[in-house]
């Protein structure tokens, strides 16, 4: 069901960035295939496109990149690692890997710059509630514990990297407003969503 | 003829209603309060020889099984298997709405996605790329304005091509996770739906899709290689958001920053106020129920007038079928003079109320108020939908999504007066013992709404359910769908309950000429007693089990149109309570029957008329002291 156009943009990008990894090194085939997972032909599509576009050169079965291809590979690299620090920021340790792995394809250009930006910040974000109201922040993380809730507040459009600003408090809870939208959420879901104040990030 | 079942998806308040009614004509609510519409609505139409039937969900976020609304949806798609999807998206906010594609492009079902709100996205700065859409998910997508009916000829078209086996864009997850859904996809039974599908709702914890793996064994494999997802579901959800985010951005272009209009701000600033909000909100439905109550009574006299002039010459000539049909006449001149005009008057305001959007707002506000009663913010819709008849209030508990709540707040119905129950009050206890005392019934139905509360509390473990609230903008009400929609609201009554108003007062005419009606009253004499009326009030409380618009009509039959010197203020009083806390009717009974089954309806039933009828000749009892 997913579209071949679609399977090759994901496979040429993980090409690029097992090359970045390997520090622009010589590769064989041999060590791209099991990182990149996918099947032998649909490899060769890719690497036939990638170098058509001038970004590698095969020789053999090795490949490299070229001048070209570098900057391509040094940005998927660096954008995947932003990803897996965030992930390891934000949940612990042990669940810290690739979730990065699948949205470094996806996740879109604020939302990515923004998450950088709460990487390389050390400081500590903060339940919604504490923020002042209408004072803009960045979620960083949503957690309850042991609830159905999240998919319901992701899929609301509260999500990590996004925009959000307390309108009102209510007895309650908060008013908040996310991508033009407005919702009250009760104390215990604002709780739940740390964000950290947009000046200082 | 071809048929095709198309179903209606989209978040709440979004326009589905609205786009149904433009597609096959105004029949459906439509409203500025998330979750109106609770139940599927159908409506049929033939285009080019080929028959659409449409189905109008309730609105929704995702597909999961959280809420009862995600529940019906779900059962019209997978179950009820439809042929195509319209997403209704809402183009201010693209990636919400396409999260809600990219589940539905999964179960591999034919979407059409339905742009809506255009307008106000432009005015807000936004601009979406259409063909990009298109291309980039690779699904049909059209620009719609249900309320100029501009694009309804694009998509009708699109409506009608044949989708079947097109390939469309679907998210793809984190390589632990498809490796999980490649296993569980092996375990999956037969079935209408693609198995990816199927065993992603598996991995994402959707209890309903349980039933189609086959070894159950499955679950541990999969665990074993998902070490690194301990809350996979989650995993899954943000992915998928993020590729919504991902692709809105690639299609939407911002021209400059919207921003929030200043009356728009200021209204919520006041309306949304800690203190003040609340106080608004008891205010404007104090104010609501005294203008209610206030024209109410003014139609009600107009009608009263004229009615009776119409009906009199019908009326009594002395033989049995005379008395029979008059008695029939009778009670429908009950329903259409006394029970319309507040009926009807209460849903044009309270339509007015859901077209601006307050409402949401009033549910914020008092939410902390019946959260001490053990209920739920929305609980309010259908406690506020009762002062207009209980029977659609019934069925409007159904925005809750807990069952328990729901019965807990159509408990919480017997307390609430209906338009034939505040006739009863205002018709009966205040017109002939003055409106000080009719206040004091509704005193009395408060006081012992907090009673049943605090023992509900004591009785039923509470359970919270947070507060999440979507809050519309405000928008200019349209005249025409307040209209619409209050005549829909009140279609039952006039189908249902006029009718059985005039079966009311036959029967009782019937009873009366064959002296039944002494065998029901001598038995139920204990009851008089206890409530200190005289033995022949009976027969309108027992009729009023049947049809509350009956009591009243009843009462003058049985004791003349001079009650002020037969009954004391104190036992006019006592019969208003006793006749208000209860469920009101036989239909009522039904609805509760159609929601919660036989036993719990009518336990609820017979014990609201047990509390109502002791607490009224308890509180008889107390004040005769005096």
């Amino acid at each position: 069901m997913i579209k071949e156009s679609d399977i090759l943009k994901i496979v040429k990008e993980d090409i690029l960035r097992v090359l970045g990894e390997e520090r622009y090194k010589k590769t064989s085939l041999e060590r791209i295939k099991p990182k990149v997972k996918v099947s032998g032909q649909v490899l060769r599509k890719a690497i036939e496109a990638l170098e058509k576009k001038g970004l590698i050169l095969l020789q053999g079965k090795f490949i490299s990149l070229t001048k070209r291809g570098q900057p391509s590979a040094k940005n998927i690299v660096k954008k995947h690692l932003v990803l897996e620090n965030y992930f390891k920021k934000t949940r612990s340790e042990r669940q810290a890997h690739k979730a990065a792995h699948i949205l470094e394809h996806y996740v879109s250009g604020e939302a990515m710059n923004n998450i950088k930006k709460l990487s390389t910040l050390k400081e500590k974000d903060v339940p919604l509630v504490e923020i002042e109201s209408r004072k803009e922040a960045l979620i960083t993380n949503i957690s309850f514990r042991g609830s159905k809730l999240f998919e319901r507040i992701i899929s609301m459009g509260i999500f990590p990297g996004e925009r959000i600003k307390i309108t009102n408090k209510i007895a309650n809870g908060v008013v908040v407003k996310v991508k033009n939208k407005k919702f009250a959420l009760e104390k215990n879901i604002a709780r739940g969503i740390r964000v950290l104040e947009h000046e200082r990030a | 003829m071809k048929e095709l079942k198309i179903a209606l998806i989209g978040q709440p308040n979004v326009g589905k209603s609205c786009l149904l009614n433009a597609l096959v004509g105004p029949r459906v609510q439509i409203s500025n309060y998330p979750g109106t519409t609770v139940e599927v609505t159908k409506a049929k139409k033939v285009f080019n020889r080929t028959k659409v039937v449409f189905e109008d969900t309730p609105g929704i976020y995702s597909i999961s099984d959280r809420s009862e609304e995600e529940k019906v949806t779900k059962r019209v798609l997978f179950e009820e298997k439809v042929d195509k999807v319209v997403v209704v998206a809402d183009t201010t906010s693209l990636e919400r709405s396409l999260y809600l594609v990219l589940q539905i492009l999964e179960s591999g079902i034919p979407v059409v996605i339905a742009l809506n709100f255009v307008e106000d996205a432009e005015k807000k700065g936004i601009k979406i790329d259409c063909e990009k859409l298109k291309k980039i998910l690779h699904v049909p997508a059209v620009f719609i304005n249900p309320l100029t009916k501009k694009g309804m000829d694009n998509l009708t078209d699109e409506l009608l091509k044949d989708e079947k086996g097109r390939k469309t864009f679907t998210p793809r997850y984190d390589d632990h996770i498809e490796k999980a859904i490649e296993k569980i996809s092996k375990e999956i039974k037969e079935t209408q739906l693609p198995k990816r599908f199927v065993a992603l709702r598996v991995l994402e914890d959707d209890m309903d899709f349980y039933g189609y793996v086959k070894d159950e064994k499955i679950f541990e494999t999969v665990k074993e290689g998902l070490h690194e997802h301990p809350k996979v579901s989650e995993d899954i959800s943000i992915t998928r958001y993020g590729t919504a985010a991902f692709i809105a951005e690639k299609v939407t272009q911002i021209t400059r920053l919207g921003r929030e209009k200043r009356l728009q701000y200021k209204i919520d600033n006041v309306l949304l106020h800690e203190t003040w909000g609340p106080v608004l909100t008891i205010l404007s439905f104090s104010t609501l129920f005294g203008v209610l109550l206030f024209i109410g009574s003014l139609v009600q006299e107009a009608l009263l007038g004229f009615t009776e002039s119409i009906l009199s010459p019908f009326l009594g000539n002395g033989s049995v079928v005379g008395v029979i049909v008059s008695q029939a006449l009778y009670g429908v001149m009950a329903g259409i003079s006394i029970a319309l005009p507040y009926v009807f008057l209460f849903y044009l305001l309270l339509g007015l109320m859901e077209d601006v959007g307050i409402l949401p707002r009033f549910v914020v506000n008092l939410e902390r108020f019946l959260k001490r009663l053990n209920l739920p913010g929305k609980s309010l819709i259908p406690l506020i939908l009762g002062l207009g008849c209980t029977v659609p209030a019934v069925r409007a508990t159904r925005v809750l999504s807990h069952k328990k709540k729901r019965f807990c707040t159509a408990s919480f119905l017997t307390f609430v007066p209906c338009s034939s129950r505040i006739a009863i009050i205002m018709g009966v206890v205040g017109y002939y013992g003055g409106m000080l005392l009719s206040l004091l019934v509704f005193a009395t139905l408060l006081v012992s709404a907090l009673i049943w509360a605090f023992m509900m509390k004591k009785l039923v473990r509470p359970e919270t359910t947070p507060l999440i609230l979507e809050l519309p903008p405000y928008r200019k009400p349209s005249v025409k769908n307040i209209a619409i929609k209050s005549w829909i609201r009140m279609k039952d009554f006039v189908y249902i309950v006029i009718p059985l108003l005039a079966i009311g007062g036959a029967v009782y005419a019937v009873l009366d000429i064959t002296g039944v009606t002494n065998i029901i009253v001598t038995p139920l004499s204990p009851l008089a007693w206890w409530l200190g009326l005289p033995p022949l009030t009976i027969i309108p409380i027992v009729f009023g089990f049947l049809q509350k618009d009956l009591t009243g009509a009843m009462l003058l039959s049985v004791l003349g149109t001079e009650i002020g010197s037969v009954l004391s203020p104190l036992q006019m009083y006592t019969f208003g309570v006793a006749t208000t806390i209860q469920i009101p009717c036989i239909i009522a009974l039904g609805a509760l029957i159609k929601e919660f089954g036989f036993k719990k309806a009518i336990l609820l039933t017979c014990t609201s008329v047990i509390y109502g009828l002791s607490f009224a000749g308890l509180v008889w009892r107390a004040f005769s002291f005096f």
